[in-house]
């Protein structure tokens, strides 16, 4: 049996086939982690959507600590806020948008404050002096305390009460005594009754690190001063100020304000480093198709009461891009954002020593490129995955145990079972029948009968290839393997005179279209042209049509099968993700091979999406579909009138393409085929098969065993089972049998399990 | 020096006879390799030809689990 080698514990670097740029240009196109359209058109950058989240929970003291951390004064800034936010909430193309800033205003009033900051706090080395009132010198000061600054107000006003209310007229009594009590609870000092001129602003300066002020005190002290307004910045003076009135530009200022003054602290430019401020358009995308237009909540008299800001909040469909979350298995399965999951998956391929946590997530990927079609910026996962895999190769990082059996079978289709004949009487041929590997795996008596028609109804001779396109390996990513199989069947269809192929599987198509120079038809193709056979009919109930994802993006595919199933006679229903973004059935990407668990979530999701029974014009779909129990048909199976049956398991696939091979070999090229039959007699429990199955074990495995129990002699009787276990390395495994002797030439198998370790005596 | 782990005890001894030799197996030192790593064990082997044996709760638990460890490695 052919080999395919295992790596080696030591990495040799050899070819990166990934690159950072590549994969960060790939995580861009995510939006998942987007601010949401609400939270980006607010200066201040309030968690908008978070807020709404706990309010709509009923959390007001949660919800009132996300806006504080925006808002230093939430009353303040509630009432003279011009709720860009509203404009943009994605609520308003459908029905009204959600009313925030009364959200707001609620949460601020009946939002329960939360303990004050810590006594004990450490409070930075640098000191800043502010002088004047106003807004801007009231939410800097806040600013400047969150970030522990040691802050000292110089101001004309008489008291704590004067101060705040010299520029906030519009808070009523209530408001205005908890912002008060807000303020005294800052860690801030306050000089009362100054007089600020020039001369006490000059005394001071020597006296504190950061010099802040008011708009009014700047522009009298300084009125030829040139102003900086991103940095709120007298630059000359080294005085943070402002120029502008108005709430929202005072609290905006006071941020950047807070900003410079870190900046200046630190002795550092304060045009660096100042990553995103401001209003910003979002990337993000949300779907509205299943939004309800609903009307605001009315507001009566001074504002919402906690129940009617709860029930507004509750109107916020919570904005996230979510497209690929909700059509892919996968990402569902492991929980992350492709953006996400794409960075974890490019480290994984980067580490030298250690271990490889996301080997298993690479490998689950479908390679199914369904991300992309419902990805509004095209994110393409199955690329990233496929990629990584192939990096891993080239790095000697990828283990061979998730792909090994899909790659040995891949090696017996285009080994043992390999055949590649021109039509007897012809020695060129005009086109090949490329059935693929599945179909001869599963429905060979389908194979035989599209070869017979082909034959009959095509001038020019058509050949017949019974073998595997590459995609197996493709897939694995064992590129090395991909040019191999690329060349083998070159060489092969050069024999045949480079006919025009015609594939029976959509996969086999795709794969085969990037060959050079090939010409690719699909047999539906054909068959639209010639006409269906006679006697071909469909389903007499209604059936659900799945899109292999090999005919993804290829609609002349998607159409010309609908077609034949119309011409057939069936009656099709709709499914939700059909056509382009219809999902894989499991078995692309070699997904069944490397992480069952969540292959059989991928087919559960197809399934999922119709109770009819299923129609497919792949023969792995049609495969899955029955092995979960549903009904399921490939489309040639109804055109030829053929019946493939239940699902053979691994052992009888393998079989089924050898005995397709020598079938034809014997009945239309009349050569004998190999014997294939054994000198003794071996038969298997049920539950031994079943186990196999289950434990991927083929037949020609434990014959081997077997061979050699009756070579050696070697093996174990188990007194408690009264069952002898024999053993041979085959490969990369070791594969155990355990078997009953009921004569001189006959056995029984009960059970079989292997080991990739390989085991030896030690001596000492 | 590894620390040598007994990952299976013979229980009871002599349930287990080697076919070819017609003797019951003993508890032996024996070695498991894969990717370039080698433990080593101790499990039932023949006394006379040397056979090891593998038992099945044994390759389908904590000998597959360390492969998977490997492999990630």
């Amino acid at each position: 049996m052919a080999e395919i080698e295992e790596r080696g514990s030591t990495h040799v670097y050899k070819v990166n086939r990934i690159s950072k740029e590549e994969i960060d240009s790939m995580v861009e196109r995510c939006v998942y982690e987007e601010a949401p359209y609400c939270n980006a058109a607010c200066p201040l950058k309030l968690d908008t959507r978070g807020m709404l989240k706990a309010v709509a929970e009923g959390d007001l003291k949660k919800a009132l600590q996300i806006y504080e951390k925006a808002a230093p004064f939430p009353l303040i800034l509630s009432m003279g806020c011009e709720a860009p936010c509203e404009a943009k909430c994605r609520l308003c193309e459908v029905g009204d948008g959600v009313a925030i800033r009364d959200v707001e205003a609620a949460v601020a009033r009946h939002g329960q404050q939360s303990r004050l900051g810590s006594i004990f706090r450490t409070r930075k080395k640098k000191t800043a002096a502010i002088f004047g009132s106003g807004l801007f010198p009231l939410f800097l000061s806040a600013e400047l305390e969150k970030k522990a600054y040691p802050v000292t107000v110089f101001c004309e006003e008489e008291d704590l009460s004067a101060f705040l209310h010299c520029e906030t007229p519009f808070l009523d009594a209530e408001s205005f005594a908890l912002e008060l009590k807000r303020l005294k609870g800052k860690d801030i000092s306050f000089v009362f009754n100054c007089d600020i001129t020039p001369s006490f602003f000059e005394e001071k300066r020597t006296e504190f690190d950061i010099l802040c002020s008011s708009s009014e005190v700047s522009s009298r002290l300084f009125p030829d001063a040139a102003f900086l307004p991103d940095l709120m910045l007298c630059e000359e003076e080294q005085l943070v100020t402002a120029r502008e009135g108005g709430v929202m530009a005072a609290a905006y200022g006071a941020k950047k304000a807070a900003l410079t003054v870190d900046r200046l602290a630190q002795n550092l430019d304060p045009r660096n480093n100042r990553g995103k401020e401001g209003p910003s358009e979002s990337r993000l995308y949300t779907d509205l198709s299943e939004a309800v237009a609903l009307n605001r909540i009315p507001k009566h008299g001074s504002g919402y009461t906690p129940e009617e800001a709860v029930a507004e909040a509750k109107r916020c469909i919570q904005c996230h891009c979510e497209e690929c979350m909700k059509s892919c298995a996968y990402l569902r399965h492991y929980k992350k954002y492709p953006g996400l999951l794409s960075k974890e998956i490019y480290n994984n391929t980067q580490i030298i020593m250690g271990d490889h946590q996301l080997n298993k997530p690479m490998n689950a990927c479908s390679l199914c490129g369904q991300c992309t079609v419902v990805c509004p910026n095209g994110f393409d996962m199955a690329h990233v995955c496929h990629i990584a895999r192939q990096n891993m190769v080239s790095t000697d990082k990828m283990p061979l145990a998730p792909h090994e059996f899909a790659l040995l079978d891949m090696v017996f289709s285009n080994g043992d079972a390999f055949l590649s004949r021109p039509q007897p009487g012809h020695e060129q041929c005009r086109y090949v029948f490329f059935p693929g590997c599945q179909a001869s795996a599963i429905a060979p008596e389908t194979v035989k009968a599209a070869y017979a028609d082909l034959r009959d109804r095509l001038d020019g001779g058509v050949a017949l290839m019974l073998g595997c396109c590459g995609a197996i390996c493709d897939w694995a990513g064992r590129y090395e393997m991909s040019g191999q199989t690329r060349e083998f069947i070159d060489r092969e269809l050069s024999k045949l005179g480079d006919p025009i192929v015609i594939a029976g599987c959509p996969t086999c198509a795709k794969e085969l279209k990037t060959h050079k120079n090939l010409q690719v038809k699909g047999i539906w193709d054909v068959l639209l042209e010639l006409g269906l056979p006679e006697g071909a009919h469909g389903l007499d109930r209604p059936a659900a049509m799945h899109d292999s994802c090999g005919a993804r993006g290829d609609a002349s595919t998607q159409n010309a099968i609908r077609s034949i199933a119309k011409q057939l006679g069936c009656e099709l229903v709709d499914t939700p993700y059909s056509g382009d973004r219809s999902p894989c059935c499991g078995y692309g990407g070699l997904t069944a091979y490397a992480n069952r668990e969540v292959a059989s979530e991928m087919t559960a999701q197809c399934l999922d999406r119709s109770d009819a029974p299923y129609i497919s014009y792949c023969m792995a779909c049609r495969d899955r579909f029955a092995r979960a129990g549903r009904e399921s048909k490939h489309i040639l199976e109804l055109v030829y009138g053929t019946d493939a049956g239940s699902p053979p398991d691994i052992s009888e696939k393998r079989w089924n393409r050898l005995t397709l091979k020598n079938e034809l070999l014997r009945d239309l090229w009349l050569e004998e085929p190999l014997e294939m039959k054994l000198n003794y007699e071996l038969n298997y429990t049920p539950e031994a098969r079943r186990i196999m199955d289950d434990r991927m074990i083929l037949t020609d495995d434990v014959i081997a065993v077997i061979d050699s129990y009756r070579e050696t002699g070697e093996a174990v009787l188990d007194s408690t089972s009264g069952l002898l276990i024999a053993r041979k390395r085959i490969g990369n495994a070791t594969f155990w049998v355990q078997f009953t002797r009921d004569a001189e030439n006959s056995y029984t198998v009960h059970g079989a399990y292997s080991h990739r370790m390989n085991v030896e005596r030690r001596q000492g | 020096m590894a620390i040598e782990r007994t990952y299976y005890t013979i229980d009871p001894e002599g349930k287990l006879q080697c076919m070819k030799c017609g003797v019951p197996l003993v508890k032996g030192k024996a070695k498991f390799m894969y990717l370039d790593n080698g433990f080593p064990v101790e499990l039932p082997v023949c006394p006379v030809c040397g056979f090891v044996y593998v038992p099945e709760e044994l390759a389908l638990g904590k000998v597959a689990s360390v492969e998977r460890a490997l492999e990630d490695k």
